[in-house]
C-alpha cells in the first residue's frame, strides 16, 4: 500500500521565508544580527563580509538593517544563522509602507481634479494626501509590530556553504 | 473618466514596460527567483515611479521648457528619481524603522532601473496634464509589478520541474519571458 501519513507535519502553520544573517554582537540575552545581502547581486556572503565603509555602501546598508534576536540558542559573534519571518509579512509590510500612501495620493489627485481642474490644486491635494497616507501607514505599521508580524525568528544555525540563493 | 481608464489599460498591459517596452529587464531577470521578492520590488517600484513621474513632470513644465532646457532632461530626470528614491528611504524608515529594515533592500535597485526613466521620458514627449501623467506612472509601475509577480510564479514553478541540463536557470527563464511577452501581445489593438 502506499507511503505513511505524516501524523507531525502542520499544515496550517504559516510558511517562513527565510534569510541568512550574521551575528555582529551579543549584549546579555539579546543578539544583534546583520542580513547577508541576498538581491540580484547573488554574492551574498562575499557582501556581507565586505570591509569598505561609507555612505551607500551594501556595508553601511547592511548596517542600517540592524536586527535583535532573543539569544535563547547561545549565538556567538560572526555566527551565521538561519532567520525566517511569515511569508505574508512582506506582503502586509509592502501593501502599508506604498500602497496605503498611493492610495491616498492618487484619490485625493483625482478628487481635486475632478474639483478644481487645476494643476497647482492636484498637486497640492497629492501631497496632502501621499502625507495622510504616510500618517496612516505609520499608525498600521505600528499595529503590525505590537502583533510581532514584522519581526524575524530564529531558525536554526546556517550549516557550511549555505547561502540565501541555495 | 473614460480616456482615464483607457490610459491605465494602455500604460498596464497593452504597452508594459517590461514586455512591450522591454524596460527595467535587470530587476525583471534578478529579483523574481521568488514572489515574495517580487511583490516586494514591484511595489517599491511602484510608488518610487509614481512619484518621479510627478516629480519630473513638475521639473519639466516648470523649469526646463519656460528656460528651453530640454537638452537637459535626462541627467535632470535621473537626478529627480535618484531624489526620488532617497525621499522613500527616508520616509520608510522614519515612519517605520521594523518596515525599513524588511523592504530598504529593494530600494537601491530602482534608482537605476531604467524603467524609471523610461516612464518619465514617455510622459513628457506624450504632453501629458499632470493627473495623466500620473496616472501613466501608476499604472505603468502596476504593469511592472503585475509581470515581476507572474514570472516570479512561474520560475517557482521551473524549479521544481525537470529541466535539461542546458537549459536550467536563466536559458529557460529568457524562454518563458519571450513566450509571456507574446501573450501579452494579445493586447495589442484593444485601445485604438
Amino acid at each position: 500500500m502506499g507511503g505513511t501519513v505524516d501524523n507531525m507535519t502542520d499544515f496550517s502553520a504559516p510558511t517562513m521565508t527565510e534569510g541568512i544573517a550574521q551575528v555582529v554582537a551579543v549584549e546579555g540575552n539579546m543578539a544583534w544580527l546583520i542580513p547577508e545581502s541576498g538581491s540580484s547581486c547573488g554574492g551574498c556572503s562575499s557582501a556581507a563580509a565586505c570591509g569598505s565603509k561609507g555612505i551607500g555602501t551594501i556595508s553601511s546598508r547592511l548596517e542600517a538593517r540592524r536586527f535583535q534576536l532573543v539569544n535563547d540558542a547561545g549565538l556567538r559573534i560572526g555566527e551565521r544563522v538561519v532567520v525566517g519571518i511569515n511569508e505574508n509579512a512582506v506582503l502586509r509590510a509592502s501593501v502599508t509602507a506604498y500602497v496605503i500612501p498611493l492610495a491616498t495620493l492618487l484619490g485625493a489627485g483625482m478628487l481635486a481634479q475632478s474639483v478644481a481642474g487645476s494643476d497647482m490644486v492636484t498637486m497640492a491635494a497629492m501631497l496632502a494626501g501621499l502625507v495622510l497616507g504616510l500618517w496612516l501607514a505609520r499608525v498600521r505599521a505600528g499595529r503590525l509590530m505590537a502583533k510581532g508580524e514584522l519581526a524575524p525568528r530564529f531558525l536554526r544555525r546556517a550549516s557550511m556553504g549555505e547561502t540565501c540563493n541555495s | 473618466m473614460k480616456e482615464y481608464a483607457l490610459l491605465i489599460i494602455s500604460a498596464a498591459l497593452v504597452n508594459n514596460v517590461i514586455l512591450a517596452r522591454f524596460l527595467g529587464l535587470c530587476s525583471f531577470m534578478g529579483v523574481t527567483t521568488r514572489i515574495d521578492t517580487a511583490v516586494g520590488m514591484g511595489m517599491a517600484t511602484t510608488f518610487v515611479i509614481t512619484v518621479s513621474s510627478m516629480a519630473d513632470w513638475a521639473v519639466g513644465a516648470y523649469l526646463l521648457e519656460p528656460y528651453n532646457l530640454w537638452y537637459l532632461r535626462t541627467v535632470t530626470f535621473i537626478m529627480v528619481i535618484a531624489a526620488a528614491v532617497q525621499f522613500t528611504e527616508l520616509t520608510v524608515k522614519k515612519v517605520s524603522p521594523p518596515l525599513f529594515q524588511m523592504l530598504g533592500i529593494y530600494l537601491p535597485l530602482i534608482t537605476t532601473n531604467c524603467a524609471v526613466l523610461g516612464v518619465a521620458i514617455l510622459l513628457v514627449e506624450a504632453r501629458m496634464t499632470f493627473i495623466e501623467a500620473t496616472l501613466f506612472g501608476f499604472a505603468s509601475s502596476v504593469g511592472y509589478s503585475l509581470v515581476m509577480v507572474m514570472f516570479a510564479g512561474l520560475r517557482e514553478r521551473l524549479a521544481l520541474a525537470d529541466i535539461p541540463r542546458l537549459f536550467a536557470g536563466p536559458p529557460i527563464g529568457f524562454i518563458v519571458a519571450s513566450l509571456l511577452a507574446l501573450a501579452f501581445m494579445g493586447f495589442s489593438g484593444m485601445t485604438s
